[in-house]
């Protein structure tokens, strides 16, 4: 299989980029799908080194949530619209905070507030890090896609704050 | 005021017969242009109000007329009430000044027609005085486009009508009218073709219409000048723009195929026949066209139909001092 | 215009706004008939879809995700079947994928179709509008005899699709396809040679192809930039790999380059739909697949109508998604769109935000509120009159 040594060159290059202990772990399941953890201190390295020698300059999208022991950012990142290559870094409980990306790919705005509006990810540097979905007198400590907020909790809360009726 | 048609009991007769005349035939025309249009892009168009939609227009204006009437806080109350008023009676008093029954006028004086052009200004003036009235971004923005249009159209709109008075010697629409039937002179096809054509086009802007609706371009600034209004004062508004259309169709009708004279038929008659024909041109025109920008609008005006309505002039000058 | 000292005004566009059929905002500084700036807030039509995703199982949420949008319906579906299709390493029927591209196709001939009305709408040439509209009735009549539906299709499902084709459909669908070339190819020529509209159209929101990278526009848009990445030439799903067709680019970068873009399309729709006819492999459309979801995570994209869609899924074993994530493309397109706005005048809003083909029913899809939980939301006229009077103070 051809694609396998082509991509494994393109974690190779990862590695040496931002350094291989930076790079916790890698898969490959099919042609056209990487999967990359690196950890939160190199990730700003690495979609540099990603959108600019290896030419992943297409962001699609970032996802957020929450596994069991961290929050995990995956950026969605793509080359020539082929292969998809999902950039992933968990971050502390206690202080989701991540270096923003958007100085590397301006078009990563938006996909960074609705992190941030959802999961209550803080993306240190962004512009303009405003509401972008919830309303505006949403409750700033409600993060609806957390796995603590059940539909029930967030009714509860949102009443309380005199939201909803 | 020279001219009048016998006696001020006549005048008052034929006025009002002419107000109820000109209601029917404005909402007639709304309802013809409506399903012309409608049929250009194989539609319908109204079809179940009264035989074959005949009555949409009218019931239309019934029920903007029992909607709620709301008057926004911030909106100058005088000026907003008034402006809807000003606007539907402006064209109606215009009308007076065109022949409809006869082949006379009710009111007709040497210089109407500049009269005639000065109302149609004074009308813009108040469709911008409606808009800055109502406070509302979408209304001032479509006023200052409407302000804009017309300063653009109503030059090159005067000097095409002027083309007809030139031939017939006369400032008198009456005049001009009698001289389509007595003493009309072929050589005077070419200038008047050509001002025909620069009328129809400005009549169209005056009128707001596709391809220059930008004053009240729905999908830009919602309704324009006219955003605000609703209920009395938009049913006004409304029937305020069906009479402008019977106006502009019937001016140009009038100056440039005779109005209501015509043999064998009452001119009346004449004149229904070539105001509809007129109308149908409008609606062949909204079908055609997409809306300009403002900008590409005003480089139209007074780029390309000032001039041409200019040289127009010259030459009509130029033949009538050959012949 | 500013030599005349006319004050900056701020028009709001939305969230209840004629030129957009959703409700959105966007407020523009305006100063005369120039734009200044922009900015857009999104968020009216949220959902609560990702969320309400987490609690139900995957069959359930085949029926929530045909309802992430009405016009893409077919483009989400077919990513999130992908997607759990490649967590239980069991594809669909080859019959099934032709099936299933064949709808994708005619979706997007009726989304291309709808689409270049409304811009006819936008730029108030209106017979533009009501002609394609009315041709846009033959595919729709099409969907419906293919899948039963004409707005949620309703043909995919976990292990294939849910209705075959018939030779009584084949008929139709052959037959239907001939109209819509020699219409399409009308409304080309239209586009083309139309004056008012090329003067509406040309040289108006020119996204150059660097910012187009750059702000990582998606779809028609990206590929009316000159552009040319399809994701179902450059990522093959379904059985795009088989079929010969091309993907369309212009580079005018501008309104029209993005109408003739999907006119284009629409085309090339058609000649797709001609050739998966001719190929359309017998054999079962449907298999029977497990409950529950192994372990695991996917991506999958899809070129919807508007561009490229991405479907993130995590499964945990159960029968229910850990997380699942869409972004449909209109949220991809919204930095561009707003560039591209900058400068521009009043009267090329309309046309430029339409070029993009916005669906905000697609981008709000993940707030808070369960669906089915809606009518906690539901005030009756006083209290809505009494939160009205709270809100303005």
């Amino acid at each position: 299989m051809g694609f396998r040594e082509e991509y494994e060159q393109i974690v190779e290059g990862l590695k040496q980029a931002i350094g291989a202990e930076n790079v916790v772990d890698y898969k490959i399941p099919r042609e056209r799908r990487i999967f990359v953890t690196v950890k939160k201190e190199a990730v700003v390295q690495a979609v540099k080194y990603l959108a600019e020698e290896q030419d992943f300059w297409h962001c699609s999208t970032i996802t957020g949530l929450e596994a069991k022991d961290c929050f995990e950012v995956i950026y969605h990142l793509a080359r020539d619209h082929a292969i998809s290559l999902s950039l992933r870094v968990c971050l502390d409980k206690e202080k989701p905070e991540v270096p923003t990306i958007t100085d590397i790919i301006p078009g990563a705005t938006l996909y960074e507030r609705e992190v941030h509006d959802l999961v209550g990810i803080k993306f240190i540097g962004h512009p303009n890090l405003k509401r972008l979905i919830l309303p505006d007198n949403w409750p700033d400590h409600i993060h609806p896609l957390r796995k603590e907020w059940t539909i029930e909790r967030i009714r509860e809360e949102l009443r309380k704050a005199e939201v909803i009726p | 005021m020279a001219g009048l048609v016998g006696s001020a009991y006549t005048v008052a007769v034929y006025g009002l017969a002419l107000i109820v005349v000109v209601g029917i035939l404005s909402l007639f025309f709304e309802w013809f242009d409506r399903k012309a249009f409608a049929r250009l892009q194989n539609r319908y168009g109204p079809l179940h109000t009264g035989p074959s939609g005949l009555l949409q227009p009218l019931a239309d204006f019934i029920k903007l007329l029992s909607k709620e009437d709301i008057t926004p806080e911030a909106a100058d109350k005088l000026l907003f009430a008034l402006s809807p008023v000003v606007i539907c009676t402006i064209p109606l008093l215009t009308l007076f000044f065109i022949p409809v029954f006869s082949k006379e006028a009710i009111v007709f004086f040497e210089g109407d027609l500049i009269f005639a052009l000065f109302l149609a200004t004074l009308l813009y003036l108040f469709v911008f005085i409606a808009a800055w009235s109502s406070t509302n971004p979408f209304s001032i923005v479509g006023g200052v486009r409407a302000a804009l249009q017309l300063m653009s159209y109503e030059i090159p709109l005067a000097l095409a009508l002027i083309v007809p008075a030139m031939f017939a010697k006369s400032l008198s629409i009456t005049t001009i009218a009698k001289w389509f039937e007595t003493s009309f002179q072929p050589y005077a096809l070419v200038p008047l073709a050509l001002a025909f054509f620069i009328a129809v086009v400005c009549a169209q802007a005056e009128l707001e219409r596709v391809p220059f609706d930008i004053p009240e371009a729905e999908s830009e600034i919602v309704a324009g000048w006219q955003t605000e209004f609703s209920g009395r004062k938009l049913a006004l508004l409304r029937l305020a723009s069906d009479i402008e259309l019977v106006l502009m169709a019937a001016l140009i009708a009038t100056l440039f195929f005779g109005g209501a004279a015509g043999p064998w038929l009452p001119p009346f008659a004449w004149f229904l026949i070539k105001t509809t024909i007129v109308v149908f041109v409008f609606a062949n025109i909204r079908a055609l066209f997409a809306r300009f920008r403002i900008d590409q609008l005003l480089r139209g005006a007074w780029g390309i139909l000032l001039p041409l309505s200019m040289l127009n002039v010259f030459v009509a000058y130029v033949l009538m001092q050959m012949m | 215009m500013s030599e005349l000292e006319i004050p900056e005004i701020t028009i709001p566009v939305g969230p209840q706004h004629p030129a957009l059929h959703e409700p959105e905002n966007f407020t523009f500084k305006v100063d005369g008939e120039y734009v200044v700036d922009v900015e857009a807030r999104i968020g009216y039509n949220h959902r609560g879809i990702e969320k309400a995703a987490e609690s139900r199982s995957y069959i359930q949420n085949l029926y929530l995700f045909e309802r992430v949008c009405g016009i893409c319906s077919h483009a989400h579906t077919t990513a999130f079947t992908l997607n759990i299709e490649e967590l239980l390493d069991t594809p669909k029927p080859p019959r099934a994928q032709y099936i299933s591209m064949i709808v994708a196709e005619l979706e997007r001939i009726h989304s291309h179709t709808l689409w270049a009305g409304v811009a006819g709408h936008e730029i108030g040439f209106h017979s533009f509008f009501m002609y394609l509209w009315r041709d846009r009735e033959v595919v729709m009549d099409l969907l419906e005899a293919v899948s039963g539906n004409r707005v949620h299709y309703a043909v995919n499902t976990i292990g294939g699709v849910r209705r075959d084709i018939t030779p009584e459909v084949e008929k139709k669908l052959r037959k239907g396809m001939d109209i819509l070339e020699e219409r399409l190819k009308t409304y080309r020529t239209l586009a083309l040679e139309e004056p008012t509209l090329i003067k509406r159209c040309e040289g108006v929101g020119v996204l150059k192809p660097e910012d187009a990278r750059r702000l990582c526009a998606v779809g028609p848009t990206l590929r009316a930039s000159g552009i040319k990445h399809d994701v179902r030439a450059n990522d093959p799903y379904l059985a795009y790999d088989e079929i010969d067709w091309e993907v369309v680019s212009y580079d005018l970068c501008d309104v029209l380059s993005r109408i003739l873009v999907r006119i284009d399309e629409a085309l090339q729709s058609v000649y797709i739909i001609r050739q998966a006819l001719d190929k359309l492999p017998d054999g079962p459309y449907k298999v029977r697949v497990p409950r529950n979801v192994p372990e695991g995570e996917s991506v999958m994209r899809v070129e919807a109508q508007r561009g490229e869609l991405i479907h993130y899924v995590r499964s945990n074993g159960t029968d229910r998604p850990d997380r699942y994530k869409i972004r449909s493309p209109t949220l991809g397109n919204i930095p561009a769109v707003c560039h591209i706005l900058k400068g521009g005048y009043i009267a090329d809003i309309p046309i430029v935000l339409a070029s993009i083909d916005p669906c905000f029913s697609c981008t709000d899809r993940m707030a808070f509120v369960d669906v089915n939980t809606g009518k906690k939301w539901v005030w009756t006229g006083e209290q809505l009159r009494r939160y009205a009077r709270k809100w303005r103070g």
